[in-house]
């Protein structure tokens, strides 16, 4: 829902790290996003596209990881994936917090995360040409 | 940004970032930055989430005015572009602040410690924060308060809780409004409040009519005011 908003900052992140190397292209740009977010990928690489028209990331590509949600249990200590709840009166099966081992309610521990996991800057401008001026 | 550890490879730079850069978690930050400086001003705060005409205002309107004798009490209203709410709750006689967001979908912590700069947090006990009239991004986006309630109306349909699971776990308690219309909507509360439940075993639960104030004191029971 709020993809642009989120890759706003997350051009400005790149940015300012390829300004500190000095670099003069971004070439790739690797995120994590949690499946307990509201951030859809394909909206996300959509704003990425838009927004990083006239800067150095500019046909960079992004790669997307999704990450599952993890939840943890205070009461009995499980840790596992969120489990989902198939209840047929539901009509489709919906996650759920509540503990598979003691039916307790745990706590997400993972899978609410959009995280830059790493990015590749180039020094130099990527350059076929031969006229030696650029580069 | 985080440590990174560089590999260099020619005129080619990866940063491989470790743990990672996670852009919510800045916002999660701030959120415990402002319930620190919230309690350490004895000051409980309240995130109220639901979708536009769930009938929030009316509900704070209600816990205004069956609280102010009990609280010192001040209200942060997320609002797109009007004060028209801002205006129904300052009738009650309490501090009301509008943020007008513009055109952001949800409030953050970010404007919520800004906001908070602008009161004086002596002269209050309890924040009561209106969030944006949305269902999705402010669950994204914690702002730091001691409980949320996510209210849903009767009139959304069946179907509220199951559509927004995400946002269900993120919330503390429940509010299933315009009780009186559900007879009428065909909505078994009891039904919406299983699902709740099922998503969030901890999740408490308040069924009310916000324009009469029945199932006010349910909900503040349920916030433990």
């Amino acid at each position: 829902m709020h993809e642009l908003a989120m890759t706003t900052q997350l051009v400005e992140s790149v940015l300012e790290e390829a300004k500190k190397h000095d670099a003069k292209k971004v070439a790739e740009v690797h995120l994590t996003i949690g499946k307990l977010t509201f951030l859809g990928a394909e909206q996300m690489r959509f704003s990425y596209k838009i927004l990083t028209e006239d800067t150095i990331m500019k046909d960079s590509k992004l790669v997307i990881k999704e990450q599952d949600g993890v939840i943890e249990c205070p009461s009995c200590g499980y840790k596992g994936k969120v489990p989902i709840e198939d209840d047929p009166a539901y009509h489709v099966p919906i996650p759920t917090l509540r503990c598979p081992n003691c039916g307790e309610a745990a706590k997400i521990v993972e899978g609410k995360e959009c995280t830059i996991t790493s990015i590749r800057l180039l020094k130099q401008q990527e350059c076929n040409n031969d006229c030696k001026r650029c580069c | 940004m985080a440590d990174s550890k560089e590999i260099v490879k020619g005129e080619e730079v990866t940063l491989e970032i470790a743990p990672g850069m996670d852009i919510l978690e800045v916002n999660r930050q701030l959120a415990q930055k402002n319930l620190q400086h919230l309690r350490e001003h004895n000051v409980k705060a309240i995130d109220i989430m639901g979708s536009i005409g769930a009938g929030k205002t009316s509900l704070i309107e209600q816990l205004v005015q069956a609280l102010k004798q009990k609280y010192r009490i001040a209200v942060f209203k997320g609002d797109l572009t009007t004060t028209i709410d801002a205006e129904r709750i300052g009738r009650h006689g309490v501090k009301v602040l509008t943020i007008n967001t513009g055109m952001e979908c949800h409030l953050d912590a970010n404007v919520v410690s800004k906001a908070v700069e602008r009161i004086s947090l002596q002269d209050i006990d309890l924040l009561i924060i209106e969030n944006v009239g949305n269902l999705i991004c402010p669950a994204e986006f914690p702002l730091g308060t001691e409980k949320r309630v996510v209210v849903v109306s009767v009139t959304e349909g069946p179907y509220m809780v199951l559509k927004h699971p995400f946002t269900f776990m993120t919330a503390d308690v429940m509010v299933i409004n315009k009780k009186d219309l559900a007879e009428i909507m065909k909505i078994d509360t009891e039904q919406l409040a299983k699902q709740a439940k099922d998503i969030k075993p901890n999740m408490k639960v308040a069924v009310t009519n916000a324009l009469t104030g029945e199932g006010i004191q349910e909900l503040i029971k349920a916030l433990e005011l």
